[in-house]
């Protein structure tokens, strides 16, 4: 019964973080591919061309492996439950 | 209102350090004198202060609970500098289960094994380090959890606490991260709306002082002028 509960409200608490990441990692690139653009075109450029640019750097961006690196939130505090287990419980 | 805030964060600050004095763990130089069990009868007093029933049994009201009798070389400042006297220490020696706190803790059976093993008397000391969590309170009758111990050549060796620096290690990195979110997040989320509702609440009240202004100017037209 306490496995279960362990799961399932770590698996709620996990995805509340998975989620902030996230958005927060989006929230990065699409900065940096603001920045950038600002760089190359100092006038400011088209809107549309900008646009496109920006929505071209995110879906490359989720092609990447960064968003996949987010699912570490899963990975590790599931690891250092199973090594904690072990060093509790190894004779 | 700052002293208001001073004291609230001093309260967050003692709970939170209470807590984590409570749950992190702790080593004790110790020799074990024996190891018991006792039938507990727990209030609501020290019920919280007690773990559940074994993974495998079911809760009742009370059960008995394993012990382990212990002297321990007393110390200053959370165990960092220890001192030459000698104390009594009780540990129970309890399943922590899947929850809480987050030791795992199934091997209760193992360690009092364990514990009897290393039972010895003050003329020939077998020194172990015990690691446990939790506070010994004589008048609620609380004692901490016994979660490992380990056999040591002298009461001298020093026992790094690699987990507590592990511990404060991510916390830290964990808050900064956290801040550094919660900074993205206002910068591209919250000041552009603010932005936006300030220069608003401009225009208003731009024409408003505007309005104002021809007003006040009709009506200074009553006035009586200085002569």
């Amino acid at each position: 019964m306490g496995l279960i509960r362990l799961l399932v409200f770590g698996f709620i608490g996990l995805s509340v973080v998975y989620g902030l990441v996230w958005v927060y990692s989006r929230s990065i690139r699409r900065e940096k591919l603001e920045d950038k653009w600002a760089e190359m075109h100092p006038d400011g450029g088209d809107v549309n061309d900008r646009d496109a640019y920006i929505e071209q750097g995110m879906v490359e961006y989720h092609s990447g492996i960064r968003p996949k690196l987010i699912l570490l939130v899963y990975v590790v505090p599931t690891l250092a439950v199973v090594g904690v287990l072990i060093a509790t419980n190894w004779n | 209102m700052h002293r208001v805030k001073t004291i609230l964060k001093a309260i967050v600050f003692v709970l939170i350090g209470g807590l984590l004095h409570y749950v992190l763990p702790q080593h004790d130089m110790a020799r074990i004198t024996g190891t018991e069990v006792i039938r507990q009868d727990f209030s609501k007093w020290n019920r919280l202060f007690f773990a559940q029933a074994e993974s495998g049994n079911v809760e009742f009201l009370n059960r008995d609970v394993l012990f382990i009798n212990a002297v321990v070389k007393k110390t200053y400042l959370l165990g960092f500098i220890q001192r030459e006297a000698e104390g009594q220490m009780v540990y129970r020696n309890e399943d922590t289960g899947w929850i809480w706190p987050p030791y795992f803790k199934f091997d209760t059976r193992d360690l009092d094994g364990e514990a009897k093993n290393l039972i010895s008397n003050a003329e020939n000391p077998k020194w172990v380090v015990i690691t446990h969590y939790g506070w010994r309170n004589r008048f609620l009758t609380i004692f901490p959890n016994a979660i490992a111990i380990k056999p040591v050549e002298g009461p001298d060796v020093r026992v790094i606490p690699w987990f507590n620096i592990f511990f404060f290690a991510f916390m830290t990195l964990a808050y900064f991260f956290a801040r550094a979110m919660w900074l993205q997040f206002r910068e591209r989320s919250v000041d552009p709306l603010l932005e936006d509702v300030g220069e608003a609440y401009d225009r208003v009240g731009d024409r408003v002082s505007e309005k104002k202004g021809r007003v006040r100017r009709w009506l200074d037209t009553w006035k009586s002028k200085g002569r």
